[in-house]
């Protein structure tokens, strides 16, 4: 008996080799050891790996201590196959294949080859292997990753949301905020979410519509048909600036060509002074029946002010008009007020301050603060009220009853006629009794006669005593005349009129002063009131006073673009850049306070 | 190519070729300077305000010569799959994308005022400047590493490098037949070992902690020491010689090769990008 075996191995170009051996007995050795019946130089293998026996119908096989075979498949450390039907046994990499062999036959034929390389073996083929490309993904592939999700999140994905977006929805993340090129001003920045509030409309420029629907109260800075005349002709490469963006749809003159956006969480920008000077430093030549002077700058060019002055009377309606200071105009508010008495250091007025200082708090003589006050917001001055503001000396007493200080009515020349008359007979003798209704007159009666002789005398002096009063009162010297225009009634007649009276409160309509922020400042450095005369003296500064701080956009102490005193929305409030720089300001709608007769007392 | 390029520029204006870089002395440097240099001082000359940004007429200016410039340098990859000499030679296009992906650096920080955000517009901005700053590694390795490249290889080709360990493996497979199955397993774990095993992070850092083959150099050297196991270790340590070479190789290669796989994706993430900046400015105009 013996093993017959036939090692296969096979050539470069693939060609089988078979190599026939013959083992004796019925014992066959298979490892790594040389000596082995079946020498296998796979190093997987242990140096005596496995022993098969050959019985009478089945080949036993045992593997060495620690290794293991595999049979049909099937790790083991020993196991048999049926001699008639053979099987293979797997060791390393080898297969040993015995073939059926009939009971009685006299050798088991066995096919011994190498079915994998038992390492791993290099070829010429890992030479492509130096190269980085052999662990990284494809450049190609890497680029379409990359696109189509750039393409999807920042693109697709934001326009996808805005077609589809619900009025109500925008709450949540908004993919188009993924845009948003520059946050919104602190005014806008609750529109962050909703970029259709003013892109109305894809591919469509923000249009003015969009603005108003908000600033519904805004309203045009002047015809536009004028501002369009108004505009400096744009030559060369303004002229190609101004094709480009209408090519692209930006028509000129919207809201945000100087409200410009998403510049930043900040207040809004200031528009920059050019946008006013454009038009308006050659603005005659454009505009011919233009009423407004040229201006580009408040440093080197820009009109004498043009306050709103009370410049006559038309019967009892004040008529106001605008005129340049350059002429020097006068005021007239029917009142007769001398500032440079009242302010003088010495003379009557100074020692009726000193006297009632106690009293009032006064100076050592009068300052402009005694008498005038300023609005609440501190922007301008109240009208000036007699009783509080001139009646601390300009007492209206005219009686005195018990402690009680009886005074003429102010702002009602009637009553102070009644009060007066009313006065007098007060000091007329009460009725004698001899002359009583029911006193029957005796001739002879000489006490009777007397009493109504004096009686009769007494009334006559009151009815004169009166009238001298009341015409004192209206007459120069008197309580009336030494401020008011007092018309005098024809002779006989006490119906006195008093000229009405009223201030401006603004004068300045079109641009905007706040005394506030100059309260460091004395008084007489802008109004020359300790040098004034007449009531009628406009004591307003000229543009020279203001320019000694204020300069133009970049130059002087305190440099004032237009926008510091004007609104380009022409509204008489405070300009809005100074709304934005938080000075707060009450509009003031009225210009002027007509001073009323009124309840006594009452201050607004 | 690029290699080429960087190399020759060493040879100097004597040599018969020059580098892209000094492609006809510098001429698109000169170039690219000048249209720096000319952005900068319109940047400085512009009054916008209340700042700048691409919106002004000086934005939109830079921003479409930069969208322009970007487009041209990624013509670059299909203008390379055709060869030409002359003024118009891949050389001088190279030359051309170089210097002027650099201007395109002060381009694109120009048209976007310096204003940055969480946003598509400065993503773009980013995308295109990873583009730049990969493209300028890319230049730098390439002056520096092909010298350490071929030192590392000592005149042997890469099918030498890899023959090497091959025939150790043999050798190796040989010298362990007498050895026991312990110390056959260990052999089997060197030979196990392939050497373009590891990820890019291990090509890139040259670090192979897990080697096979070091691990059956500790191992053996801790067996008894017989003339069996001591021809075995001298087998390993060889071993270990010849995979450092083809892993130093590995590494060079990987940071001489990694540049690209940035460069060019991104390039086309940076179009997408840019596709979509351009896009949204119009779609809310």
């Amino acid at each position: 008996m013996a093993f017959l075996l036939r090692t296969v191995s096979r050539s470069a170009e693939g060609r089988e080799i078979v190599r026939t051996a013959r083992v004796e007995g019925e014992r066959l050795t298979v490892g790594r050891d040389p000596a082995s019946d079946v020498h296998l130089t796979d190093l997987a293998v242990a140096l005596r790996h496995a022993e098969i026996l050959r019985t009478a119908d089945r080949l036993e096989i045992a593997a060495g201590t620690g290794v293991s075979i595999e049979l049909d498949g099937r790790k083991a450390a020993r196991g048999a196959l049926p001699l008639g039907t053979g099987g293979d046994i797997r060791i390393g990499s080898h297969i040993l294949r015995f073939l059926p062999t009939a009971a009685g036959a006299a050798d088991v034929e066995v096919a011994v080859e190498r079915v994998t390389e038992g390492e791993a073996q290099l070829g010429k083929a890992d030479e492509r292997r130096f190269s980085v490309a052999s662990v990284m993904p494809g450049k190609r592939p890497l680029a379409w990753i990359l696109v189509l999700l750039v393409l999807g999140v920042f693109l697709a994905w934001p326009i996808w949301t805005v077609q589809h977006r619900r009025q109500d929805a925008a709450r949540g993340f908004q993919p188009d905020r993924m845009w948003l090129s520059g946050h919104l001003s602190q005014v806008h920045s609750s529109l962050e979410r909703d970029c259709a509030a003013c892109h109305v409309t894809p591919f469509v420029s923000v249009r003015d519509e969009a603005c108003q629907t908000c600033h519904v109260r805004v309203h045009d800075h002047a015809d536009r048909a004028r501002l369009a005349r108004a505009r400096p002709g744009v030559e060369g490469w303004g002229r190609f600036q101004l094709a480009v963006q209408e090519t692209f749809g930006l028509t000129p003159g919207r809201c945000v060509d100087c409200h410009t956006e998403h510049e930043g969480p900040q207040e809004m920008a200031p528009t920059p002074q050019r946008f006013c000077a454009d038009c308006h430093s050659g603005l005659r030549e454009r505009l011919p029946d233009t009423r407004l002077g040229d201006a580009g700058d408040f440093a080197t060019a820009h009109p004498e002010f043009q306050p709103s002055v009370l410049i006559r009377w038309d019967a009892e309606v004040p008529v106001m008009q605008r005129v340049s200071l350059a002429g020097r105009p006068s005021e007239n508010s029917n009142l007769r007020f001398p500032h440079a008495l009242h302010l003088a250091r010495d003379g009557g007025v100074a020692q009726m301050g000193r006297r009632l200082r106690g009293q009032f708090g006064f100076g050592d003589s009068l300052a402009c603060a005694d008498c005038h006050v300023p609005t609440p917001d501190g922007t301008r001055f109240q009208p000036v009220d007699m009783e509080a503001d001139c009646g601390m000396c300009h007492s209206l007493a005219f009686d005195r009853v018990g402690g009680t200080v009886r005074t003429l009515r102010h702002g009602s020349p009637e009553q102070v006629v009644a009060d007066l008359r009313e006065y007098h007979r007060g000091r007329v003798p009460p009725r004698p009794s001899v002359l009583g209704p029911d006193a029957r007159r005796r001739p002879g009666d000489v006490m009777q006669i007397r009493s109504a002789i004096q009686y009769a005398q007494a009334l006559a002096g009151s009815g004169s005593a009166a009238d001298r009063a009341i015409r004192a009162v209206f007459s120069p010297g008197g309580a009336c005349w030494d401020c008011h225009q007092v018309q005098i009634p024809p002779l006989g007649s006490s119906a006195y009129r008093i000229r009405p009276v009223a201030f401006p409160t603004r004068y300045m309509l079109h641009g905007w002063f706040d005394h506030a922020p100059h309260r460091q400042t004395d008084c007489a450095t802008c109004h020359g009131a300790e040098r004034s005369r007449s009531a009628n003296d406009l004591l307003l500064p000229r543009l020279e006073t203001c320019r000694t701080c204020h300069g133009g956009e970049s130059s002087g102490e305190v440099p004032s673009t237009c926008a510091m005193c004007h609104d380009y929305h022409a509204d008489e409030g405070v300009p809005a850049m100074l709304l934005r720089q938080r000075v707060r300001g009450r509009r003031w709608e009225r210009t002027t306070i007509q001073v009323r007769p009124e309840p006594a007392g009452g201050r607004r | 190519m690029a290699s080429r390029g960087a190399e020759r520029t060493r040879l100097g204006s004597g040599g018969s070729h020059e580098g892209f870089l000094r492609h006809r002395r510098f001429r698109w440097l000169k170039v690219a300077l000048l249209l720096s240099l000319a952005a900068a001082v319109a940047y400085a000359a512009t009054d916008v305000q209340p700042r700048h940004n691409g919106g002004s007429w000086l934005g939109y200016a830079l921003g479409t010569i930069g969208a322009l410039l970007i487009l041209w340098l990624t013509m670059l990859g299909v203008r390379k799959r055709a060869m030409t000499r002359g003024r118009w030679s891949l050389k001088a296009w190279t030359s051309a994308h170089v210097y002027l992906g650099l201007a395109l650096v002060v381009i694109a920080t120009l048209h976007t005022g310096f204003q940055f955000g969480w946003n598509v517009h400065t993503l773009a901005y980013a995308l295109m400047m990873v583009v730049v700053l990969s493209g300028i590694y890319g230049i730098s390795v390439y002056a520096t590493l092909p010298d350490e490249l071929s030192d590392n290889r000592a005149e042997m080709t890469r099918p030498q490098m890899i023959d090497a360990v091959v025939k150790i493996d043999q050798q190796l497979q040989a010298a362990a037949q007498p050895l026991d199955e312990e110390e056959a397993g260990i052999v089997r774990l060197s030979l196990a070992e392939d050497p373009f095993r590891g990820s890019l992070v291990r090509r890139l850092s040259g670090n192979y902690s897990n080697c096979r083959n070091a691990a059956a150099l500790r191992a053996m050297r801790a067996r008894p020491a017989t003339p069996e196991t001591a021809r075995v270790v001298d087998l390993l340590e060889r071993k270990a010689a010849a995979l450092g070479r083809i892993r130093r190789h590995l590494r060079i290669r990987a940071l001489l090769e990694i540049w690209l796989f940035v460069h060019v994706p991104v390039t086309f993430a940076t179009i997408a990008a840019l596709t979509a900046h351009v896009v949204s400015v119009f779609f809310y105009w």
